[in-house]
């Protein structure tokens, strides 16, 4: 009997091993960037590489590392999961305090549970639905003045000032506001400028981009699936870069297959958009790098048939040749699973020489690797308009060294009236202001 | 299972046994037909509704399987035939393949075709044969009456 019992033991925890084997990376990012990533095989898993520290957030006083010749400040603490930046002329920052709207359904086994891991890491803290405005106090030093400046916003992410015209985008519309110098509150209700793919939100953030003459609004909308598992009929429009008409606010796709390009910029020595975009999970603690790349108009970047242009994912049933063969092989590989969430563009800033010109882009991290990777900020370096070099390590820290407690996550980027960079913070809920080191 | 008198068999036991033990076998029939489904159309509603199937499968074996485990290796050890062994056996493999597939079913989109499907017909052709197996014992023994 005792035998019997020992033997369905050992069967059950053959099972359990099984189940929990899960790959560790053997890339490190920085390996894995540039325009030429090594891409090893997809794998199937029972259970995914998957690693999820422990949000805990910032102790007093602590902050995150910077590299050598900068140096960090809080200057904004106690957000709502503050998640994008935005400067306004007069030198306001405008910060979109937001989550997902948590209306997409749960339709598999699986999302019970992974929803509670994943949430374990504070990413899924509750957003303020709302945007607040820092203002910089004239005194030096110290956190800036706050003001709840528009409330009642439905998952904000996207935020850009066209003239006296402030455009939200919520994740199902753009929604617009009158904003004149100075505000530090919108109480005029929002008007509906645009509507957005808002079915499901599986991806909720709406990138926002005005174009320099303030005629398009260009929209990055993620994917509605990690790969296809919730049907393609909720795919529509979605994974895309949408162009917003301005005077007629009428949109057409102006790229797509970017499973979700999280920020739009312009690239300024050639004008052109550029975009971040997260990859696919689930194939690999080393699949698939996100990306850095310029979005050419009608350009089809693969999602959800391949990657890196013509490696074919098999998850995708029923495949299309005609679309894999046209895929384009994005510019700047950073990684996998960095979770690419801030890109900001920068040509002449308040930080050391060597970064000058160049992208800074903040890396959210993902649950979907082991070890860690992203949790931080980086720059990449860009001659004749085209991305070069490594990426460099600006901001780090954001998670202790044993890897099990989270302190903050980088997300939103931008750059302040006197050149020094800005980012949101989603798990420590603050803003941190990077700066040369003063001598 | 065995239809000799066993004097230890508690009634309650043997009548949640009887409730619950057809469950998970109804449930890994129909995970193999969604799967079967699925394979052809790539509709993903069928992979869902399998990968829920066999959740739900393995839940409602906990009970029955227990009782099974119990009577055939203590309560009723005297009195097992070697058909109530045979059947505890393959239904224990039943049940370990259907945990592998929990987890295989938990893949996105096609990436669960075909080894899902495959696991499926196994966990569903062991139990198919443990209930054969029983069957014909009660036939043998002049038990031809379904309860």
């Amino acid at each position: 009997m005792s035998n019997t019992v020992v033997r369905c033991v050992l069967a059950l925890a053959l099972v359990a091993a099984l189940g929990g084997c899960s790959e560790k990376a053997s890339l490190d990012p920085v390996q894995q960037s540039g325009n030429a990533p090594p891409l090893p095989m997809a794998q199937d898993f029972l259970v995914p590489p998957m690693q999820v520290p422990i949000g805990v957030g910032w102790a007093q006083g602590q902050s995150p590392k910077v590299a050598p010749g900068l140096k960090i400040e809080k200057i904004a603490s106690g957000l709502m999961h503050p998640r994008q930046l935005y400067v306004l002329p007069n030198g306001d920052v405008l910060v979109a305090e937001s989550n997902g709207p948590g209306a997409e359904p749960v339709t598999t086994p699986k999302q019970l549970i992974a929803n509670k891991v994943k949430n374990l890491s504070g990413k899924g803290g509750k957003g303020g639905n709302r945007i607040t405005l820092l203002r910089k106090k004239d005194t030096a030093g110290g956190e800036w003045d706050k003001h709840v400046f528009i409330e009642h916003l439905h998952s904000p992410f996207g935020m850009q000032l066209i003239g006296e015209s402030l455009y939200v985008a919520n994740t199902d519309a753009i929604v617009k506001f009158p904003y004149h110098s100075g505000d530090t509150q919108i109480t005029a209700p929002g008007v509906e400028f645009a509507d957005l793919p808002g079915t499901v939100n599986h991806h909720w953030t709406k990138a926002l981009l005005a174009s320099p003459d303030g005629s398009k609004l260009y929209v990055g909308v993620g994917s509605n699936s990690n790969v296809t598992e919730n049907g393609l009929e909720v795919e529509y429009r979605r994974a895309v870069v949408l162009e917003v008409d301005v005077a007629t606010r009428g949109s057409r796709i102006y790229a797509s297959g970017i499973r979700n390009p999280t920020g739009l910029q312009w690239e300024p020595q050639t004008g052109k958009l550029w975009a971040i975009a997260n990859e696919r999970d689930e194939i690999g603690a080393d699949l698939v790098p996100d990306y850095l790349t310029s979005v050419q108009e009608g350009g089809f970047y693969g999602w959800p048939y391949s990657y890196f242009g013509q490696i074919v994912d098999r998850r995708v049933e029923a495949q299309r040749p005609d679309l894999v063969a046209k895929a384009i092989v994005p510019d700047y590989a950073l990684g996998s699973h960095v979770a690419a969430l801030g890109l900001w563009f920068s040509e002449k800033n308040a930080l050391p020489e060597k970064y000058q010109g160049g992208a800074f882009i903040s890396e959210h991290g993902s649950w979907d690797r082991s070890p860690l990777s992203g949790y931080e900020v980086v720059h990449v370096a860009f001659q004749q308009g085209k991305p070069v070099g490594k990426p460099e390590t600006i901001v780090s820290g954001f998670y202790s060294a044993d890897e099990k407690k989270l302190f903050g996550a980088p997300v939103g980027l931008t750059e302040d009236q006197d050149g020094a960079l800005l980012i949101a913070d989603d798990v420590g809920n603050t803003v941190w202001r990077v700066t040369a080191e003063s001598h | 299972m065995s239809v000799r008198p066993k004097p230890r068999r508690s009634i309650v036991a043997e009548s949640i046994y009887g409730l619950l033990n057809p469950i998970p076998f109804g449930c890994f029939v129909a995970a193999l037909i969604f799967d079967i489904i699925y394979s052809e159309t790539a509709v993903m509603l069928w992979d869902k509704g399998a990968a829920w199937l066999i959740v739900f499968g393995l839940l409602f074996s906990v009970v029955p399987r227990f009782i099974n485990l119990t009577q055939v290796w203590v309560t009723s050890r005297l009195t097992a035939t070697r058909t109530d062994k045979l059947d505890f056996w393959l239904n224990l493999f039943a049940i370990v393949v259907a945990i592998v597939n929990a987890f295989v079913h938990s893949r996105d989109a096609y990436a669960v075709v075909p080894t899902g499907l495959w696991l499926s017909v196994c966990s569903v052709l062991l139990l198919s044969i443990g209930n054969i197996v029983v069957a014909v014992e009660r036939a043998a023994r002049g038990r031809y009456i379904n309860e």
